[in-house]
């Protein structure tokens, strides 16, 4: 397996480089990274505006800059990927792009972790009951549930849960539940019950809206997988000899009902974090999601690759995540 | 029965749990017994600690450094300037106004008591710092100091020092009707920074590529220091400052133990975040029709009124059909202003008024309209027809032609916002009626749209201050780069620089009313509006108000912020 997942890690780099220099290229041609200063009322100086040029490299070619991101031969020790460095940033010329990132990416796998742990346990209750009651009046309600979950835009329905939120909160006159912010401030010089209530404060709202869509569909595909399983001849063969189903279905039924699941939930990690954008914004937590829309709104070039890359890195690492697990589950498969 | 039971149980523990966690707060920020504590947003984050910098530098680090970076005054609300007594000894003194008698000169003369926060008396070498970072490269004070508004700096020739009084010298010939600016609200940093702290870590200021280094660091790291009357004690860039009273302040003691400055780049988190007791209030840089209809009848206090930024119609003078200013005219003539401005803001603020001065609001003492009698803006179509068919236009059906060729069709262009999206809807109908057909195209980039004049006709915005000097010669002279359009008029050239180096303000409006006359009737610029700013407070703050004037908004008077009895 050592063999197998060295291979695919190499075999990784030539496509993250491959994806770098098309995305490179795009961010670079999409538009000019001082257009807010150029516009600036009064116009600034030529000479500061030649300053930024030099500062974010806009003075070379685009091939240069790129070798220059790359590398960071040539550069003015702000940038070079092989150097650790992300480059310089259009937001501030003291803003890291590489320590805000990877503080980001903190944020964001905090509240990505939470609603994983709770979106796979609840998808995998709701397809089981669902499988095990097929066509009841509990069947066709998580279903319905299922596909309302699916249609609802993340956006409104965060609105919803704020509004819910603080619905509650009148009702029991305290607040029980915040509607922005991650809660790291006010955790602050807390003991631990105080640091528990305050994450379940900051934490619940987004965790429930970011949840809801994994949940959806991973709800379904357990359902279904269930189903497969039930009828299989060695889930009968069980039932036949007479083991109670609770056996069947806990040690035979489910265990092999999750494989797909896992599989899916896997390769879903760097979906959820994608879709934490929308979350993040709304609930105003620091995570990766703002950090790549004050990317995009400050045609911050550099953050944006770094942003690029590190999904990209997150995307094959679900892959072969998924992979590795599909081996684990499975004792038919075996790496090569 | 005994499932009932369970779930009985279940539900009354669940309750139980619930109002133990409600005995936390959530948010707020866990106020202590008794504190006044005030929750405030920005409305997105601070890219730098230090405002000085065109990288960095924004609105939005100026908010969060309000009652911490020290100013010698500001325009206030009612648009009268006020020179801050707590800071300046008196007011500072304007020296030598003609600059044909010798060197343009003023000097500041800071209060006796004024000190920074660990004791050290605030002094005129604070400002002659100040002035040096703010500066282009090009003068040779710093390095690498990347200033977003080097105007006023780069004409200082000579600056003498003498203990808590700073004498400024102007470079020969030169003068600056706006002087008194270079350190106010409204300069490039939005006060003044101070020196010591340069010293005190091994730079010194004389060096230009060490006072870049300083520059640096007042940009990368968070004040502990402070000139104002309170300090910052905790925070970041990405959350919030949490700032409480400056021990060292001298003037009034401020009256909130803490104030924190939360950072919220979503408008559609307020209207939530205000009714859970998250915040206190705001002063976002957009306009928000649904927080508006939304956030009255819940405690708070709004208000709404003309922001600074203005939007405005600009004509390509050198497009085949555009470059007849009697086309111009008619096209003009025939958008309907009023139907614009209605349509964006009449629901949330139906008392908006139309801009009829390209550089002055109407609350300045120096406002003429210029526009109204032009009939521009008017939306009357048959005083456009008229214009066109003067000038030998004719109406092929409904096409408007010239010798038999047809007019247009034209590129209406404009960023994708919801306002300039219904407003270009709305001209695109209101030019269709005079024969003139348009192609509505959006852009990502309206810098490289209007750097490359890429467009017939266009719906941008300018930012206006009540600084107004250098306004003229930037939209409308013809060497300008942020002319456009292309007008070439030797008369508005002659104002423009004019009202730039005029040696008082007086005289400097008197040469910006005069550019304005004469840009009106070539019909090159139609102003429409200033985009309306909201402004909301919970009613338990007191001494809390809008300041549209300045960048510090609604944070411009924070030492006086209160809770109200």
């Amino acid at each position: 397996m050592l063999v197998y997942t060295v291979r695919r890690v190499l075999g990784a780099i030539p496509i993250l480089l491959l994806a770098s220099v098309l995305t490179f290229v795009l961010i670079d041609v999409s538009g000019d990274p001082l257009a807010d200063l150029r516009m600036q009322q009064p116009p600034p100086d030529p000479s500061v505006i030649q300053l930024q040029e030099e500062r974010l490299y806009l003075d070379r070619s685009m091939p240069e800059r790129y070798w220059l991101w790359i590398t960071g031969i040539g550069g003015n020790g702000d940038i070079g990927l092989l150097q650790g460095k992300f480059g310089p940033s259009t937001q501030s010329a003291t803003y890291d792009i590489g320590e805000n990132l990877f503080l980001r990416l903190g944020t964001t796998l905090r509240l990505v972790g939470a609603a994983m742990v709770f979106a796979l346990g609840l998808a995998v209750l709701a397809g089981v009951v669902s499988a095990m009651r097929q066509y009841s009046k509990l069947d066709y309600t998580l279903t319905f549930i299922g596909f309302l979950a699916l249609a609802m835009p993340v956006f409104w329905f965060a609105g919803i849960m704020q509004q819910a939120g603080v619905g509650f909160n009148e009702l029991v006159g305290s607040q029980v539940f915040a509607t922005i912010g991650d809660g790291t401030y006010q955790a602050q010089g807390q003991d631990l019950w105080g640091r528990i209530t305050n994450a379940f404060a900051y934490m619940t709202l987004p965790t429930i809206v970011l949840m809801l869509t994994s949940f959806a569909s991973w709800s379904r595909y357990q359902r279904t997988s269930m189903l497969e399983v039930l009828n299989s001849d060695y889930v009968r063969l069980a039932r036949a000899k007479g083991l109670p189903n609770r056996v069947v279905i806990r040690r035979h039924a489910l265990r092999t009902a999750l494989i797909p699941l896992t599989t899916v939930a896997a390769v879903g990690i760097a979906g959820i974090i994608d879709g934490a954008i929308l979350t993040e914004r709304v609930f105003q937590w620091r995570g990766l999601g703002e950090f790549f829309i004050a990317a995009v709104e400050k045609n911050d070039s550099y953050a944006l690759m770094a942003w690029l890359l590190l999904s990209g890195v997150l995307v094959i690492l679900a892959n072969l995540i998924a992979d590795l697990l599909y081996g684990v589950l499975d004792p038919r498969i075996r790496y090569e | 029965m005994h499932k009932r039971r369970k779930t009985l149980a279940l539900a009354a523990a669940g309750t139980s749990a619930l109002m133990a966690l409600t005995a936390c707060s959530g948010g707020g920020g866990g106020d202590g017994e008794g504190e006044k504590v005030v929750t405030w947003v920005i409305n997105s984050l601070p890219a730098a600690w230090g405002s000085i910098s065109a990288a960095g530098g924004s609105v939005y680090t100026v908010q969060m450094l309000s009652g911490v970076l020290p100013y010698t005054g500001q325009w206030q609300p009612d648009a009268t300037y006020e020179y801050d007594l707590n800071v300046l000894a008196e007011e500072p003194t304007l020296i030598n106004e003609d600059p044909e008698a010798g060197p343009f000169e003023f000097s500041f003369t800071l209060h006796e008591d004024a000190v920074w926060s660990d004791g050290t008396p605030m002094t005129g070498e604070d400002l002659r710092v100040t002035m040096m970072m703010s500066a282009s490269p090009t003068e040779g004070y710093c390095t690498t100091c990347d200033s977003r508004g080097t105007t006023g700096p780069d004409m200082v020739e000579e600056v003498e020092v003498d203990g808590k009084t700073a004498t400024f010298r102007l470079k020969e010939g030169l003068a600056n009707p706006e002087w008194m600016a270079m350190f106010d609200a409204h300069s490039a940093g939005g006060g003044f920074y101070p020196a010591h702290l340069a010293e005190e870590n091994g730079w010194d200021v004389d060096d230009p590529d060490q006072l870049g280094e300083y520059y640096t660091w007042l940009h990368e790291t968070r004040p502990e220091w402070s000139g104002g009357p309170y300090q910052i004690v905790d925070g970041d860039l990405e959350n919030q400052v949490v700032k409480e009273p400056n021990p060292e302040w001298w003037g009034e003691t401020p009256k909130l133990d803490r104030v924190i400055m939360s950072y919220n780049t979503d408008e559609g988190t307020f209207v939530n975040a205000f009714q859970n007791g998250e915040i206190d209030g705001a002063n976002p840089a957009q306009y928000s029709e649904d927080v508006i209809t939304q956030i009255e009848g819940i405690g708070a206090t709004l208000t709404v009124g003309e922001g600074n930024i203005w939007e405005h119609i600009d004509i390509n003078t050198k497009n085949e059909f555009l470059s007849d200013v009697e086309l111009r005219r008619a096209i003009f003539t025939a958008i309907d202003r009023d139907q614009i401005a209605s349509r964006n803001f009449g629901a949330g603020y139906p008392d908006y008024e139309l801009k009829n001065n390209h550089i002055f609001s109407s609350d300045s003492e120096y406002y003429e309209d210029h526009i109204t009698d032009s009939g521009q803006g008017s939306g009357d179509i048959e005083a456009a027809t008229e214009i066109l068919e003067e000038a030998g236009y004719e109406l092929d059906g409904d096409t408007l032609t010239l010798d038999g060729e047809q007019v247009g069709p034209f590129r209406l262009r404009s960023t994708d916002t919801v306002v300039r999206s219904n407003s270009l809807q709305l001209i695109q109908a209101q030019l269709a009626e005079i024969g003139i057909e348009t192609t509505i195209e959006m852009t990502d980039d309206l810098g490289g749209m209007l750097g490359g004049t890429e467009y017939d006709i266009v719906q941008f915005g300018w930012s206006g201050t009540p600084y107004f000097t250098s306004s003229p010669q930037q939209f409308w002279h013809s060497e300008s780069e942020s002319n456009f359009g292309g007008l070439e008029n030797d008369e508005v050239d002659e104002h423009a620089i004019a009202a730039g180096t005029a040696p008082s303000l007086d005289e400097a409006a008197e040469h910006a009313n005069a550019a304005v006359a004469a840009v009106v009737p070539e019909a090159y610029s139609l102003p429409i509006m200033a985009e309306p700013n909201y402004f909301f407070v919970s009613d338990r703050l007191a001494n809390v108000e809008d300041n549209l004037q300045s960048s510090y908004r609604a944070t411009y008077n924070i030492g006086e912020w209160d809770i109200a009895e």
